[in-house]
């Protein structure tokens, strides 16, 4: 009885094994596509083979030093500036909103709930224009600040997954510290926040990542001041119809450099990451 | 059943019979929820009623400083002392004014029409001139701009108002009024709310609701390819947009195209949550066996692809599946023959379905990443009582584990299926709405009702349109999330660690 | 140098309604010396008005910045008195007609576009009209100037004549005269085990299997924004369509359809032996090529026995003039300097882009351009991409797609009646 249940153990455990193998195989196999094409020599946007028949490192070198029309570290450089900026700003909104609505007790506190929850639902692009026009307004089109604003400004509607981490905190220690004479100012600062790193790396990683994925609100923001452009507008532009032939293997050497320091610090936070939008996502 | 029933249940049948209410609810929350709608605008107005009678009141009641403070803000705190609090309820005063008169007036008073001065063209010698006339666009977003900027203004007015009645008041008693440092501290503990939400909320009034109101307006005018701004006005047109929109029974091509992408979308928005949730869920289980090593190696293959930035991996995916893609080169060397599978300009269930096996590839990483955490939660116990009673892997996944995982992240899976039915950038990116068929207006097979949005806007400008499917989806999403959310917090008690 | 100061003179004359002294333009240098105009420019700068300090913005597609910009330093030369400066920005040709609508106070004074982009912008009345008319009007053919003329008036100056498509082959592939036929092409590429690339699901290149059948686009109704088309023989429509789709099918391992940039892609990897590829690839089809780069107008199809050359859209690229330009008269004064002979050359020179100037258009530089000769001669087998509606291109793409299509049956002759009539409905929105 007890051999059975060990062999039937292991043959499901290999089971297992061959299946994941096969789909680690099929998630990471385009990835290893992207990076084996990126230092393809020879061939223009397409090759009709899958290894690359040599490899160099032109690809990459171009797109540092061709910088004429498509200037790429410059815009590497935007969008890593864009990325902070809207991630701390981001980041401190959306633990702003979620404190207020988990830990404190206010007038109309569920509407501003409920009504939070379904302004993220209509199409964004829809309003782009409108936002276009406010931004000029208050004369900040064309700016990098402009895209920081635009990036962070809606991010206190994500309160949802923090607000649930925040819930899961017991509120006996508020009480506790109201009753050592501390305010609510400082029991956010000293208590709750020091807890809560698996929730505010959550947050960080998902609001850094925004900015290195736009490129249709972007493009609409910057117009023609190319110097602002960021990363994803530069490596669009390389597969329009116009670039494609030369630029297509720049693309891929574009997208694994973008690619690359994310996923380090993905992998770097992960275990925060999961901590957090699970402590999060079971209370919502 | 009674309490004393349900705690003598164990935890497996606790959780059986939770799911079934919740779906044995949703029909009278559904009710439930229009009758809050209609209590919410009952309470609104007999509130606004309220306010004005108070309004009344207080002007009544209050000395010479607090008539005065209905007229000069801060009025009645200058007469009790509270200098710097009067003044900035002056400043509010005097920039509302200004702004007015320089900004807000001047468009708000076009709000009617729209704008009536055309677009000239003038000869300046050999040269033409354009003289500008009214940009219907900008009116209307400025419009929406004062109105929001007076409804805030409102607000401070009537604070004011009753702070200076307030403080006649404690002064009549002979109470302590407040200084500024002590009110400005009350904003760190009593108030903290407000200094925790005034930024974001302010951030979020400017770039979310104001452009949200601006295009629901857009779907009452006629803003389209043959009314475009600076050029040419556009005006009111009530709910002409609406109607193109229903009008199927005169066979109306638009009307069709609406109704077969709304199909396509719901059926999108179902596959699309349902396989991410369920297979990254059994992934999740695999992983997280007893007894399988190697789990962070497993979890990271994964989880790297949600860090290559989606709309890359997207576009890498079109060009893999392309007719001399990477795919097709594949299966040509495995099978030996050249094989040439047109995946998005084919038949639609083909396409239809690569996208949402890709769609997989893109969302499962996800799953894992958030199920793994819940999945350790599950009582062991649940398991043991079920093996004991003979349930295989697959009869406690469906008996156990999905009952409970549904339970617990049923919001998130809500929010899932909301994102899903405005999920642009797969279907955007991924097969650009092929296949193309001439039974669609402007848009193809795989096309969801945001795709055609955004090339109804962009290709054909035709704004007013696309505003008026945007408002139809929105109503549709809002109300589905807001049951679902009030429905399942109802459920869990908020403040259970409390 | 003296050359422009005539034709700028000239223009001012024509513009005043002095009886013309015609054209003055010759062949001649690119730069010569200011001091030589010094004498003349104070009449051609009294065209500025009270313009002065003048900063301009100037569009144009990242291949020509360089060249532009130089062409602009020349302009800022010839009016010494007036302080000119200008800013030569990169902007794709087809985003800045979205940008013009999107926000036209922050676009460029002046800028390049293709011309189906021209409706859209004079609907919203963000282009300016152009002021040198006359001018523009002996200095180039009648259809170039009929593709940017809505309503009588003249919106842009023509820029290039070279926004369309040729047959680009492989010489070694396609024996000589197989070219000229579509069926000989497909033969050959067959025979050598290549492929046939051409973008058939684009509406841009798929219109050829209508327009070939003399189903072709005719202008925009009054509205401005329905498409016309000419009366059309229905069998003939049917019969082009089917003799089209009979050649994808018999030739379904040869022919395939794809985004262009297969083309010179698959020249480079030996995939391709010939294609139909747009004037824009030039540059890659030859450095993929090299020797082996041949070039020519479009093949004809056979059609019930007979021959028929296959007609394709052909657009102009304009240079237009922003109408909220702080600067109107400078502006239009750059864009028919830039649009003059002269810069037309040059452009032909450096980058390929076949000249619109009747005058440019017979220089030796470009009869020797075997791409430029066959864009020419396809141009002359084309219906104007102006009078196009944005409408067009995703219907008449998706017939192109069916055309192909495995589902389709060739013999169906009920079906192409239906997809015709339903295409058509597409574009006109009905």
């Amino acid at each position: 009885m007890i051999k059975s249940y060990k062999a039937r153990r292991i043959i499901s455990n290999t089971i297992i094994y061959i299946i994941l193998a096969i789909m680690g195989i099929v998630w990471v196999s385009p990835l290893v596509y992207l990076l084996l094409h990126s230092f393809r020599a020879e061939g223009m946007s397409a090759v009709p083979y899958l290894i690359p028949k040599s490899f160099s490192f032109q690809n990459y070198i171009d797109l540092f030093v061709n910088t004429g029309t498509l200037n790429f570290p410059r815009w590497y450089l935007n969008t890593f500036i864009v990325a902070c900026f809207s991630c701390i700003i981001s980041t401190l909104s959306v633990l702003m909103v979620s404190y207020a609505f988990s830990r404190l007790r206010f007038k109309s506190r569920k509407k501003f709930i409920n009504v939070g929850m379904i302004l993220g639902m209509f199409p964004g692009f829809m309003t782009m224009i409108a936002i276009y026009y406010l931004l000029k307004a208050m004369n900040l089109s064309q700016t990098l600040v402009a895209l920081i604003i635009c990036y962070s400004a809606g991010a206190g509607l994500g309160f949802q997954i923090s607000k649930g981490f925040f819930d899961t905190i017991p509120r006996a220690l508020d009480e506790a510290a109201t009753v050592d004479g501390a305010t609510k100012n400082q029991i956010f600062w000293k208590i709750i926040l020091p807890m809560s790193k698996p929730i505010v790396v959550y947050t960080v990683l998902t609001s850094f990542i925004g900015p290195w994925t736009d490129f249709i609100l972007c493009k609409l923001i910057m117009g023609d001041k190319i110097n602002n452009y960021t990363v994803a507008i530069g490596l669009q532009k390389m597969i329009t119809q116009e670039f494609k032939p030369v630029y297509y293997k720049q693309f891929l050497a574009g997208s694994v450099l973008v690619a690359v320091p994310i996923t380090l610090l993905f992998l770097k936070m992960q275990k925060y990451y999961v901590e957090g939008v699970t402590a999060g996502g079971v209370k919502g | 059943m009674k309490y004393i029933d349900y705690k003598q249940l164990n935890p497996f049948q606790k959780f059986a019979y939770n799911f079934t209410e919740f779906f044995k609810k949703l029909p009278g929350r559904i009710v439930a929820f229009f009758k809050a709608i209609g209590r919410f605008f009952v309470k609104l107005f007999t509130g606004i009623g309220k306010g004005v009678a108070n309004y009344v009141t207080r002007f009544i009641k209050g000395d010479i400083a607090v008539k005065l403070s209905y007229l000069i803000f801060g009025f009645g705190n200058f007469a009790k002392g509270q200098i710097i609090k009067g003044l900035l309820f002056l400043a509010t005063e005097v920039a509302y004014i200004y702004f007015i008169i320089s900004f807000g007036w001047p468009n708000l008073s076009k709000f009617g029409t729209l704008g009536t001065a055309v677009t000239q063209i003038v000869a300046d010698g050999p040269f033409k001139k354009t003289v500008w006339g009214h940009n219907s666009m900008l009116i209307l977003l400025y419009s929406v701009v004062t109105l929001a900027v007076t409804l805030a203004f409102l607000f401070i007015y009537i604070a004011n108002t009753k702070s200076a009645y307030k403080l006649q008041q404690l002064k009549a008693e002979g109470k302590h009024i407040m200084t500024f440092k002590e009110e400005a501290k009350e904003f760190l503990d009593g108030k903290f709310h407000i200094t925790m939400l005034s930024l974001p909320v302010t951030l979020i009034t400017i770039f979310t609701i104001m452009p949200l109101i601006f295009m629901i307006l857009i779907a009452f005018t006629n803003y389209n390819r043959s009314h475009m701004p600076p050029g040419t006005l556009f005006t009111w047109v009530g709910f002409e947009n609406f109607a193109d929109l229903v009008n199927v029974a005169s066979g109306g091509k638009k009307g069709i195209t609406f109704i077969e992408l709304t199909k396509w979308t719901i059926v999108w928005a179902i596959f699309a949550t349902f396989s991410n949730y369920i297979l990254g869920m059994i992934v999740a289980l695999m992983i997280n066996k007893k007894g399988i090593r190697l789990k962070s190696l497993w979890r990271t293959l994964f989880v790297i692809t949600i860090a290559v930035p989606q709309f890359v991996s997207l576009l890498l995916m079109n060009q893999m599946l392309q007719v001399d893609g990477a795919v097709n080169i594949l299966l040509s060397e495995i099978t030996g023959q050249t094989v040439a599978i047109n995946f998005f300009n084919d038949t639609a269930f083909l396409a239809r379905a690569t996208v949402i096996v890709v769609n997989c590839w893109v969302g499962i990483p996800y799953t894992i990443l958030s199920a793994s955490g819940i999945l350790m939660n599950i009582p062991a116990d649940l398991y043991e009582s079920a093996r004991i009673d003979g349930a295989g892997p697959v009869k406690q996944f469906t008996k156990i584990t999905l009952p409970y995982m549904l339970f617990v992240t049923a919001p998130s899976l809500i929010t899932q299926f909301v994102g899903n039915i405005n999920n642009f950038n797969v279907i955007f990116l991924l097969s650009g709405g092929g296949p193309s068929t001439e039974k669609l207006y402007q848009a193809g097979q795989t096309d969801i009702l945001v795709t055609w949005l955004f090339n109804l806007t962009m290709n054909q400008q035709d704004y007013d349109l696309a505003a008026a499917i945007g408002i139809l989806v929105f109503i549709v999403c809002a109300t589905l999330s807001l049951i679902t959310f009030n429905l399942s917090k109802s459920m869990k008690d908020e403040e259970a660690f409390s | 140098m003296k050359k422009i100061i005539a034709g700028v003179l000239a223009v001012m004359m024509m513009a005043t309604a002095f009886a013309g002294c015609g054209e003055q333009t010759t062949s001649g240098g690119a730069t010569g010396d200011v001091a030589g105009g010094e004498s003349k420019t104070p009449s051609g700068a009294e065209l500025f008005g009270d313009e002065d300090n003048i900063s301009l913005k100037v569009w144009g597609p990242d291949k020509s910045v360089e060249l532009l910009k130089k062409q602009c330093d020349a302009f800022t030369k010839l009016y010494p008195e007036k302080t000119i400066t200008i800013e030569v920005v990169a902007q794709g040709e087809n985003e800045a007609a979205t940008q013009l609508l999107n926000d036209a106070t922050t676009a460029a004074d002046v800028f390049g576009i293709p011309s189906d982009q021209i409706n859209r912008l004079v609907r919203a009345k963000v282009i300016q009209e152009v002021a040198f008319a006359d001018e523009v009007k002996a200095n180039n053919s009648e259809t170039i100037v009929q593709d940017a003329t809505k309503d009588g008036v003249l919106y842009a100056y023509p820029e290039t004549a070279d926004n369309g498509y040729y047959l680009v082959y492989d010489n070694t592939v396609i024996k000589e005269g197989d070219e000229k036929k579509l069926e000989t092409v497909l033969e050959d590429c067959k025979a050598a085990g290549k492929k046939f690339i051409m973008s058939a699901g684009d509406g841009f290149y798929a219109c050829m299997f209508i327009f070939t059948a003399g189903l072709k686009t005719d202008g925009i109704e009054d509205d401005g924004i329905t498409q016309k088309f000419t009366d059309y023989d229905e069998d003939e429509v049917v019969a082009t369509m089917q003799a089209f789709s009979k050649l994808f099918h018999d030739y379904s391992t040869t022919f395939q359809s794809s985004e262009v940039d297969k083309i010179p892609s698959g020249f480079s990897t030996g995939v391709c032996g010939a294609g139909i590829d747009g004037s824009w690839n030039v540059v890659a089809d030859q450095t993929a090529l090299e020797d082996k780069y041949a070039a020519a107008k479009l093949p004809t199809i056979t059609v019930n026995g007979e021959e028929k050359q296959i007609i394709s859209m052909f657009g102009y690229k304009f240079i237009g003039v922003n109408a909220a330009s702080k600067f109107p008269r400078a502006s239009q004064i750059l864009a028919n300097y830039l649009t003059g002979e002269e810069c037309q050359l040059q452009r032909a020179e450096e980058l390929g882009w076949c000249p619109s100037n009747t005058a440019a258009a017979e220089s030796d530089t470009v009869k020797n351009n075997v791409a430029i000769s066959a864009i020419r001669e396809q141009a002359e087998n084309s219906v104007p991409m102006g009078d196009i509606v944005q409408q067009f291109f995703s219907p008449v793409g998706n017939l192109g797609n069916q055309l192909f299509s495995d589902k389709t049956d060739p013999s169906d002759t009920e079906y192409m009646k239906k997809l015709i009539k339903e295409t058509l409905q597409n574009v006109k929105d009905v």
